[in-house]
């Protein structure tokens, strides 16, 4: 309000009595003014009328001097009370005759004048005094004007009782008139007054009946809806741009997709509001679209509607495949649109929708979509504003993916480097496992080959001797083998895949027995109770393949069933042929268990390097090397699994289709007669006595060397005696020089001589054909008699 | 300096105006034969004479004075270059009344009074005004006479006289006039 506004009351009324004021003034001006000349004039001519009626009387009294005569003449003046003085001067001008007689003659002009004029506050006037032609003198005459100014007091009075009743008059008409034509308008600045008191832009000015105030009052009344309105959008944008900035933080507090997605459908049910939400993932692949998540308030609509978590919606040729293609779509009325999913939103009872699009880098990953119940119920500001949602939607989906990206990386690190250094244990126990049966085939061979020696060159024996020397070969046999076992289990991995025959029921015969402490002992150590239970074929057909990682992946699965199984179960190991179409055979291998199960995404995953259900206790690596295996072997793998129904695990290898099912071993019987000179290369002192002793037996001239050195000057200088041995047998491993120094240096100096190589190692290099440069035979420790007899036979014959 | 120098000129002008002025007053104090002089001029004004006084149209208005003149120069100075109604205003001095001929106002000097009664009945039926200063001459027919009352001229008027002669007299000069009726004795 400004500071000096007057009422516009207190302004009509005091410009109505201005202007009536002003009038009234002027007209009195005018009239008082007219009076006053008029009066004047009327004055003047009435003077001279009485002036010209004394002086023609006068004229006698003049012209014979009688000066009595002009007195009583101008007594005449007492007729009008105004005449205060008169005067008769004769044509010298000397007064003849005073009126009244006593006035005295310095009250009388001095001079004769002409005419009539007035003074401050008389009028005086001279009249002629003539008798025909002839002058004869001048009536001086003066007249008060009191007369005058009493009438003007009178007007003045009347002036002033007309005007203060006009204007009480003009001030009651007024007063009618005003509030007529004030009411409607004061009623407005009313109106106006409580809307910028209160904001209240929904009161509105009553109609007047007056045509202009009503033009004025609709026109005020439109203006305050047009201002409502714009406060009432100003209000839903800034609802909404709260509503955006609140998703927006909400968003931004989340790093994964599913909440991310219900934060936002949550925020649009309760503010916007919506009556049904979803977000749908696309796949382009499958050109359909995943629901992700649901409105919780619209779960209501999805049952009708049969959309269900996870269920898809395919894109046909309706609004969804605009939507996909990146555009923002509004259907006001799904009725009228014929495509299925239109139709379907519709009878589930909702009208109008709006697929929004989430686009990354131009890449429509998802759609947002929005339903009322109502037809034409989206604005378009809403719609903008569901576009501007869906943007940061799709940005704040783009930073979970890729934060998920990055914790999914971080983690497959942490399993990696978790995995390497479990390989690294794994290694350094398998050296260490090398080592240890290195050491125990050396240990045994003595007590093997002094056995196999006594048995065989000792006909005399006791049967009780006999029977124990028997019982002790069996067990260095066994320990041979456990030994072996042990090596094999914990050797490195080889680089190319060499492919045997393997019988595979003796392979899982030998991994149940192997892995007996893990499904047997442990879940006993804890209470529970796993029943192992093989059902296998017989007869089997074997199959190609490479028998230790066989072993292994059978080893990995049973692992996995007991650890399925934390409160025990039933682990069924099954092998089985089976003939599919074409007539080809295959060998199936079953583990069964029947633990927890697992659910669909684990069973997609389980296959993944380092995904796993272990926590710490898992490398994440058992299936994965097990799907290595099938895949090098050209096999197949099946998973049957659900949570809570167990696992069964399938592994279908294609059989050998020749009909041979073993090849047995053909022992040589071939024994070499005659007597051999035999160079003998080794750093252990026992394994050298013992099969010093043994060859010596069979005739052979045997020559004992300690270490690689001592072998090969042994061989020179032989040699160059001219008494070259037949054939060498050293060791594989030995301090500063090995067996493979001493093969090289004994074909340096004879090529022809043979070198059998013994070794801790050797039942490796056997299977992989290992054999060193200048080494013709590779023989395992603990040596046994009858394979180095067929060696040196094979070689010296 | 120049205007103070003028308005001393001034001033002494004015002083020499007043002097002469008094001068002439003194000089020119009216006797009772001027006033009467100038008084028998006036007559002229306030009275009307009929047509058939005028021989013709051309006929100079004539104030004649019969006996001794008492006025001199005077009344001729009064009645000069004046005229009444087209008339030419002359004076004519009459020894006796048998040598007055048609004269419009004829002054009857107090040396003629003896014979007033003869030229009253010479002057019946003209229309001449008879004007006297002879004590009672309005008694006796004269139509004006002049009195002197405290050294003051007052007029004496015989109406009847005039009337008879068919003469006019304004009431304006009857006003401050005496009026008089003709004694019959004097007849």
């Amino acid at each position: 309000m400004r500071k000096s506004s007057t009422p516009i009351r207190r302004t009509l009324m005091n410009m109505i009595f201005l202007s009536s004021g002003v009038v009234l003034l002027v007209t009195s001006s005018a009239f008082c003014a007219y009076e006053f000349l008029t009066f004047r004039q009327s004055s003047i001519q009435q003077l001279q009328i009485l002036g010209r009626a004394i002086a023609s009387n006068s004229t006698a009294a003049l012209a014979f001097e009688n000066a009595e005569d002009a007195a009583s003449i101008l007594t005449a003046f007492k007729s009008d009370p105004h005449i205060v003085a008169a005067a008769l001067y004769d044509i010298r001008g000397k007064v003849f005759a005073t009126y009244p007689q006593e006035l005295p003659l310095d009250r009388l002009p001095a001079q004769v004048g002409k005419g009539f004029s007035f003074s401050r506050s008389a009028l005086i006037g001279f009249e002629p005094v003539a008798e025909g032609p002839k002058q004869l003198g001048f009536l001086y005459m003066e007249s008060d004007l009191n007369a005058m100014y009493s009438r003007m007091e009178l007007y003045a009075l009347i002036g002033a009782l007309v005007a203060a009743l006009s204007l009480s008059l003009a001030f009651l008409i007024s007063r009618r008139l005003q509030y007529r034509l004030l009411q409607p308008i004061l009623a407005l600045a009313d109106t106006a007054r409580a809307v910028a008191e209160r904001h209240d832009y929904t009161v509105r000015a009553a109609p007047t009946g007056a045509y202009e105030f009503d033009l004025f009052t609709d026109t005020f009344n439109q203006m305050l809806t047009q201002i409502q309105e714009s406060e009432d959008k100003l209000q839903a944008q800034v609802g909404r741009l709260n509503l955006l900035q609140h998703i927006t933080r909400a968003t931004g507090e989340r790093q994964d997709l599913p909440s991310i997605f219900q934060v936002v459908l949550g925020s649009l049910e309760e503010n916007l509001p919506i009556d049904f939400g979803c977000f749908l993932l696309h796949d382009p692949g499958a050109k359909t679209l995943s629901v992700a998540a649901l409105g919780k308030k619209g779960i209501r609509f999805a049952e009708s509607l049969s959309l269900l978590p996870n269920g898809s919606v395919p894109i046909d040729q309706n609004g969804l495949s605009r939507c996909v293609g990146g555009q923002l779509v509004y259907e006001p009325d799904v009725s009228q649109v014929a495509f299925p999913f239109p139709q379907r939103l519709s009878a589930a009872g909702l009208r109008s929708v709006v697929f929004a699009p989430l686009i990354v880098e131009s890449q429509v990953f998802g759609v947002l979509v929005c339903a009322r119940a109502d037809g034409q119920a989206f604005s378009s500001r809403e719609c903008e504003f569901l576009k501007q949602l869906s943007e940061h939607v799709a940005l704040a989906s783009h930073q979970a993916r890729l934060y998920g990206a990055l914790q999914q990386a971080y983690d497959d690190l942490r399993q990696s480097q978790h995995t390497v250094m479990q390989q690294e244990r794994l290694r350094a126990l398998g050296q260490m496992a090398s080592g240890i049966a290195h050491d125990i085939n050396n240990a045994i061979s003595p007590v093997s080959l002094y056995t196999e020696s006594l048995l065989e060159r000792e006909p005399n024996l006791s049967e009780r001797t006999r029977n124990y020397l028997t019982t002790i070969q069996r067990a260095i046999e066994d320990v041979a083998r456990t030994v072996a076992r042990m090596r094999e289990f914990y050797r490195e991995r080889d680089a190319q895949l060499t492919l045997e025959r393997v019988e595979i029921n003796r392979a899982v015969e030998q991994v149940v027995e192997l892995t007996k402490p893990r499904w047997s002992d442990l879940p006993q150590a804890r209470g529970a109770m796993v029943d192992l239970q093989s059902f296998l074929a017989d007869p089997l057909p074997n199959i190609m393949g490479a028998e230790h990682e066989i072993r292994d992946a059978l080893t990995n699965l049973i692992f996995n069933a007991v650890d399925a199984m934390p409160t025990g179960g039933t682990l069924s190991v099954r092998t089985r042929k089976a003939t599919v179409a074409d007539g080809e055979t295959r060998v199936l291998i079953e583990v069964s268990d029947t633990g927890v199960g697992m659910d669909e995404d684990t069973r997609r995953r389980c296959l993944e390097p380092f995904y796993t259900t272990k926590g710490e206790r898992g490398t994440g690596l058992g299936l994965a090397m097990v799907y290595g295996m099938i895949q090098r072997h050209s096999a197949e793998l099946e998973i049957d699994s659900a949570p809570g129904k167990g696992t069964t695990v399938r592994l279908n290898f294609p059989a050998v289709t020749s009909s041979v099912v073993s090849q047995p071993k053909a022992k040589s019987a071939a024994v070499v007669k005659r007597p051999l000179r035999i160079l003998l290369v080794d750093d252990d002192p026992l394994l050298i006595k013992s099969l010093q002793d043994t060859l010596q037996e069979d005739g052979h001239l045997v020559t004992a060397t300690h270490g690689g050195h001592e072998g090969i000057e042994a061989f020179a200088a032989a040699a160059k005696r001219g008494e070259c041995f037949d054939i060498v047998v050293t060791d594989l491993g030995m301090p500063h020089v090995d067996g493979r120094k001493v093969a090289t240096s004994v074909k340096g100096v004879s090529p022809t001589t043979p070198v059998v190589l013994l070794t801790g190692w050797g039942q490796r290099l056997i299977a992989t054909n290992d054999a060193p440069a200048h080494v013709d035979k590779v023989l395992a420790k603990p040596p046994r008699l009858h394979e180095l007899r067929a060696a040196l036979a094979e070689l010296v014959a | 300096m120049a205007l103070l120098r003028g308005k001393r000129w001034l001033l002494m002008g004015v002083v020499a105006g007043l002097i002469a002025t008094q001068a002439l007053g003194a000089a020119d104090a009216p006797t009772e034969n001027q006033v009467q002089a100038v008084f028998l001029f006036n007559f002229s004004r306030f009275v009307e004479w009929p047509p058939q006084a005028f021989a013709a149209p051309s006929d100079p208005f004539v104030i004649g004075i019969v006996g001794s003149d008492p006025f001199g120069a005077r009344l001729d100075e009064a009645v000069h270059n004046e005229q009444i109604n087209g008339h030419a205003l002359i004076v004519r001095r009459f020894r006796s009344i048998s040598e007055v001929d048609n004269c419009q106002i004829l002054f009857i000097d107090r040396s003629e009074i003896a014979r007033l009664g003869q030229i009253l009945a010479a002057l019946d039926h003209h229309s001449t005004l008879t004007v006297s200063q002879a004590d009672g001459a309005a008694q006796r027919g004269v139509m004006i006479q002049f009195a002197t009352e405290n050294s003051r001229i007052r007029l004496r008027i015989n109406v009847d006289s005039a009337r008879a002669a068919g003469l006019t007299i304004s009431s304006k000069l009857l006003r401050p006039a005496e009026i008089i009726g003709t004694d019959v004795k004097e007849q």
